[in-house]
């Protein structure tokens, strides 16, 4: 996409978790090219690891889990007394999970709502002050489709995400009055790491990507980019009037 | 998002751009460098507020977004002086709420003119610049309302063709998914505008009560929305109806 298209954020100081990768880094690259700073945080050590060179004043790395409420609370601590402050958030951090219901094992299924729905909780528990002291701020949530629509074998994954959009509303209920907006981005499949993992190889895959490529009316899956485009632009003040909403970026797929 | 020309060498055109929304709609573009179109009933208001700041980028014609005639004149105009349409923008509605009455005592011709202006005007003007997107490529952004959610008491007309706006865009976004048009609409709850100034105060306070944000919008904030559907940056985005509603709905 057009570089000239970027938002303004000079000054505007950021978080993102899952930042390290995919979307959220995707989104990280258009704050920093708009002159923000932000807080990446991920429990990625080698996708960190990955970023590590581009560490500076302005782009801030944390090793830290988002189920981990004293280090994650530690870890916005340590954020917004780096930059002076918050902004916005971006709860870009998920994990996916295929299993039938009759063969669930606890641990999968409390692990998945751990990350997909308690941690954008936590994060945001975390973060409010910060955004309150700032008088305002944003807080997009990463759900997906499948928190519109069901996916087979995926009934942890979207509830997850449907859950994540029904607390998003409620958060923007209960933050209307600071003037923090919290929105929600719905992508369908997006071509991250996280989607290449449930993609087998070779010509079995081949032939999956080209039956999900077909369930979307543009006949193809996103680039993280185009994700990062409707995150940044519901973290600007060019949505100001725009709270509470499911904004779906899915080529056409689930037509909200 | 200031000082930013997405839309240089777009052509947009905007109907009802003559005030409220589709004005600042208008403005919005040609400030992003575009050539901009406007068919209103009363288009001289767009002249007198644009004219001199944007000159022959602006082109401003008188007209009902209604007649078929009208709507083609204009449309072959603006190919001629601008080119062909980039960005369709189908602004143009009315709630007929002066003329609004408990749905049994309704009046047939209200419904005609409702329908008729707030969603076969957004049918008639796609179907003129549908040909050259799907050659193209294009955007097009349709006008809801937060009234199709509302269902407002005495606006069934109104609701009815507002909803229509959004199984309009979704139809025709899964039409025209594959010539890299994308078509989505935008719903605004309370904005401040001279048609929410004819709404009686009682209703207004109601309203704002409800919403969240606790304001009316702007039409600015409204313009912002459409502008991002229409760029570059919302390519991947189509079929949607967004709301702009200070929270009001969150559906």
């Amino acid at each position: 996409m057009k570089p000239e298209a970027s938002l303004d954020f000079t000054g505007r100081k950021f978080m993102v978790t899952g930042g390290a990768n995919g979307i959220g880094w995707a989104t990280i690259i258009r704050f920093l090219s708009g002159g923000a700073s932000v807080a990446c945080l991920d429990n990625n050590a080698a996708a960190l690891e990955a970023i590590a060179s581009k560490a500076g004043e302005r782009l801030l790395p944390i090793h830290v889990d988002v189920t981990d409420t004293v280090a994650l609370n530690a870890a916005v601590e340590k954020a917004a007394e780096t930059f002076g402050g918050l902004d916005g958030v971006v709860n870009a951090a998920g994990v996916d999970l295929q299993a039938g219901v009759e063969t669930m094992e606890d641990a999968a299924w409390e692990r998945l709502i751990a990350v997909n729905l308690t941690g954008p909780m936590k994060v945001c528990r975390a973060a409010i002050a910060h955004l309150r002291q700032a008088g305002g701020g944003t807080i997009v949530n990463l759900s997906s489709g499948a928190g519109l629509r069901p996916i087979e074998n995926r009934s942890a994954y979207s509830a997850s995400k449907a859950g994540l959009q029904m607390f998003s509303k409620a958060l923007a209920l209960e933050l209307s009055g600071n003037g923090i907006r919290v929105n929600v981005v719905c992508p369908g499949a997006v071509d991250t790491p996280l989607f290449r993992s449930g993609i087998p190889g070779g010509e079995e895959g081949e032939k999956e990507l080209q039956s999900i490529r077909a369930r979307y009316a543009l006949a193809r899956i996103a680039e993280p980019d185009e994700i990062a485009a409707g995150v940044a632009w519901l973290s600007s003040p060019e949505s100001s009037y725009v709270t509470g909403v499911i904004l779906a970026i899915d080529g056409g797929r689930t037509f909200h | 998002m200031t000082g930013t020309r997405r839309f240089s060498d777009k052509t947009v055109v905007v109907t009802g751009g003559g005030a409220g929304i589709g004005l600042a709609i208008a403005r919005r573009f040609l400030g992003e460098g575009a050539r901009v179109a406007v068919l209103d009933i009363n288009a001289g208001d767009a002249r007198a507020a644009l004219a001199e700041e944007y000159g022959s980028r602006l082109l401003a014609v008188d007209g009902d977004c209604t007649e078929h005639e009208t709507s083609f004149a204009f449309h072959n105009r603006t190919v001629d002086i601008h080119g062909p349409v980039d960005i369709l923008i189908n602004n143009v509605g009315q709630s007929g709420r002066e003329r609004s009455a408990p749905f049994h005592e309704s009046d047939e011709a209200v419904w005609r003119f409702v329908l008729e202006v707030s969603l076969l005007s957004a049918m008639r003007m796609s179907r003129l610049v549908a040909p050259a997107m799907r050659e193209r490529g294009g955007r097009i952004v349709n006008m809801s309302s937060d009234a199709a959610f509302a269902g407002d008491a005495g606006l069934v007309d109104y609701a009815s063709a507002k909803m229509g706006v959004v199984g309009f865009t979704r139809a025709l976004a899964r039409e025209l998914a594959s010539f890299s048009v994308t078509v989505n609409a935008v719903a605004p709850g309370a904005i401040r505008t001279r048609a929410h100034d004819s709404v009686p105060a009682e209703v207004i306070e109601r309203i704002i009560s409800n919403t969240p944000a606790g304001f009316a919008g702007e039409p600015d904030d409204v313009a912002a929305t459409v502008a991002f559907l229409a760029s570059e940056e919302a390519r991947f985005i189509t079929g949607q109806t967004l709301l702009i509603d200070g929270g009001r709905w969150m559906i």
